[in-house]
């Protein structure tokens, strides 16, 4: 949409112009670092750090750190409200809420990195395939995208599962295609700005090959939108993922997956608010981390581009 | 303009074009023979036969398309699996249900974001500035579905103040309308909020650091004047964006907080269709919602350019 919008702001976008076929990385060490300093600096980025080390924590040494087993039953211990022997309380089969939510940031996780890279690998190829040769292929490509992005994300994603079939695997996919689009345009505007700069000239005027421009010359110079991307958009797969595990399209039962939690927990409300809060806010958490980290690193990477998150899969 | 005009209605034409195939494909993609799937116990012959001649199934594809495309644009979407009632009247009696929660969710968002967007940038640094940075970012990260319950565990089950579920029409009781109304349009309203705040705040951070602002200032304008005449003036110009995206997601259907509270909408529908394997109606329902985002979001593209003329395009 508006697509020439993106086309004359910008221009000296990208790191410093280099003439020779050399590749043009803006992510050196030392911009790395400064990158990581400046990240460092953000104190909500700094909290989003922590909680994200301790849910990768959790996920990684799972069961060994756990106090329960994630689906061991206890019938004796059926809705106990939090207390010493199980922090977060129990659900109505005597499970430990605190061991299912550690093990559950395992599935959410999975599905994130798993969903968005799937929407990454998709949608750069098409965004730069799209951006850097404009004409028909541009056309056909954004307009493929435009058909996808307007159906609601979710909507999309359990039509997506009713042909699938329900599942962890499916729901990652399902979640994948729904981000494709989003990647595809933010790639696309990228290459559009980057596409007429000197040292892509210079390059092609020496004889590079497409693709050796688009992989030396155009990716690294679009890659600080695409990480800020990337970080955004995990926050929203994880939040998706939850959403279809709460309508029953994601992980099957007794999986300790956090959607499917609340939505255990929805029924016991009354008795055992537990259930449904501590997963609740596992995922708020969890989704909150991505968020104020890829904040930080627009502000670091690009300082010029507006918070102009994608509104979509937030609403859904 | 007239050409921007002109491209821009054809590129919505394709894309509307591109939505129908898939949406028609939806219900061919899905493996099993759906009216079988959909009669499931019920199943007989003679309903079975009537209902696949009267899907059209017998016909080629391309036959069906052409067929179900025609009678969609005259607005018949078909007849749904379970119920036999018409698709059509089906969907226009959950759209005032689906109405009423988008627009008072975008009254919500807009009550919370603009105050607190220009506060925040006219402030930029401040207090105020950073509680309203952490309220949006936790209003963004909020899973939608898990605030409606924990809302419904506070106002309803332990305060008793409103209803944990259902609609009321207004022409039926007003009062009773506002008090299933408030909780779905608070949780919706939270999380679009906090995405326009974070709009409004950065259009007028960049309205603050242009030249125009600053003659405003040396000309000795007081502040105030600078600000509401001048910057807010020009901020509000892409966020008049922003919200009519908003409203075209909402209008989408909020599919899980209408589930969570029980609210008859669109989104409800669809989630019962596949639920039911009712593809007529989820068919009809997708392509509503979709359509409607095309439409709002043409809309907002030409009235963006109609309000900055100097967007060339």
């Amino acid at each position: 949409m508006a697509a020439d919008q993106e086309q004359p702001e910008r221009a000296g976008a990208g790191a410093a112009a280099q003439v020779d076929d050399r590749p043009a990385l803006p992510a050196s060490r030392s911009r790395a670092a400064e990158v990581w300093s400046a990240v460092l600096a953000n104190r909500l980025a700094v909290a989003g750090l922590v909680i994200l080390v301790a849910i990768a924590l959790a996920a990684l040494l799972g069961e060994r750190i756990a106090p329960y087993g994630p689906t061991e039953i206890d019938f004796q211990a059926r809705l106990e409200g939090p207390s010493a022997r199980h922090p977060f309380g129990t659900d109505q089969l005597g499970r430990d809420i605190l061991s299912r939510v550690m093990l559950g940031s395992r599935i959410s996780l999975q599905v994130g990195f798993i969903s968005v890279g799937i929407a990454l690998v998709g949608g750069v190829v098409l965004g730069l395939i799209a951006g850097f040769y404009g004409g028909k292929r541009d056309d056909v490509i954004m307009r493929v995208m435009d058909i996808l992005f307007a159906f609601p994300a979710i909507l999309l994603a359990i039509a997506v599962l009713a042909i699938l079939g329900p599942g962890i695997g499916n729901a990652m996919i399902a979640i994948g295609i729904v981000y494709v689009p989003i990647f595809a345009r933010v790639t696309r505007a990228s290459v559009l700005s980057v596409r007429e700069e000197v040292y892509v000239r210079a390059a092609r005027s020496l004889g590079a090959s497409d693709v050796r421009l688009l992989r030396l010359h155009v990716l690294p110079n679009v890659l600080a939108p695409i990480i800020v991307q990337t970080s955004i958009s995990l926050a929203f797969a994880i939040l998706s993922e939850a959403a279809l595990s709460f309508l029953g399209l994601g992980a099957p039962r007794p999986t300790p997956a956090w959607g499917l939690m609340l939505a255990e927990g929805r029924g016991f409300i009354q008795q055992a608010w537990w259930m449904a809060f501590f997963p609740g806010m596992a995922i708020l958490l969890t989704v909150l981390a991505f968020n104020v980290l890829g904040d930080a690193l627009r502000d670091a990477l690009d300082p010029r581009q507006k918070s102009a998150i994608e509104s979509r899969g937030v609403t859904a | 303009m007239a050409r921007y005009i002109t491209r821009r209605v054809l590129q919505a034409l394709v894309v509307t074009l591109g939505i129908s195939v898939l949406v028609f494909m939806l219900v061919h993609l899905v493996p099993g023979d759906p009216i079988r799937v959909a009669l499931g116990t019920r199943f007989d012959q003679a309903t079975y036969d009537a209902l696949r001649e009267r899907a059209g199934f017998n016909q080629p594809l391309i036959v069906q398309y052409f067929t179900w495309l025609g009678n969609a644009v005259q607005g018949d979407l078909g007849v749904s699996f379970r119920s036999g009632d018409p698709v059509t009247s089906t969907i226009l009696g959950v759209l005032p249900a689906t109405l009423t929660l988008a627009f008072a969710s975008l009254v919500v968002a807009l009550v919370i974001a603009i105050p607190l967007g220009i506060l925040s940038a006219v402030r930029s640094g401040s207090k105020l500035d950073y509680a309203a940075t952490v309220f949006s970012q936790f209003g963004i990260s909020i899973p939608d579905f898990w605030m409606g319950i924990m809302l419904i565990l506070l106002f309803s089950l332990t305060l008793g103040w409103l209803p944990s579920s259902g609609y009321t029409p207004l022409t039926e009781d007003p009062g009773d309308w506002l008090r299933h109304l408030v909780m779905p349009a608070v949780t919706v309203g939270v999380v679009s909020g906090s995405i326009l705040t974070r709009f409004v705040r950065s259009s007028m951070l960049e309205a603050l650091s242009q030249d125009y602002t600053r003659t405003a200032r040396s000309k000795g304008l007081h502040e105030r004047v600078v600000v509401t005449r001048h910057v807010l003036k020009n901020a509000m110009i892409p966020v008049v964006t922003v919200t009519g995206l908003q409203l075209a997601t909402l209008l989408g259907g909020v599919i899980i907080v209408e589930q969570v509270f029980s609210w008859p909408g669109l989104g409800r529908l669809a989630l019962i269709a596949v639920q039911r394997r009712d593809y007529p109606v989820l068919q009809g329902a997708v392509l509503v919602m979709a359509l409607t985002f095309l439409v709002i979001n043409l809309v907002v593209d030409l009235l963006y350019a109609w309000l900055d003329p100097r967007i060339k395009y």
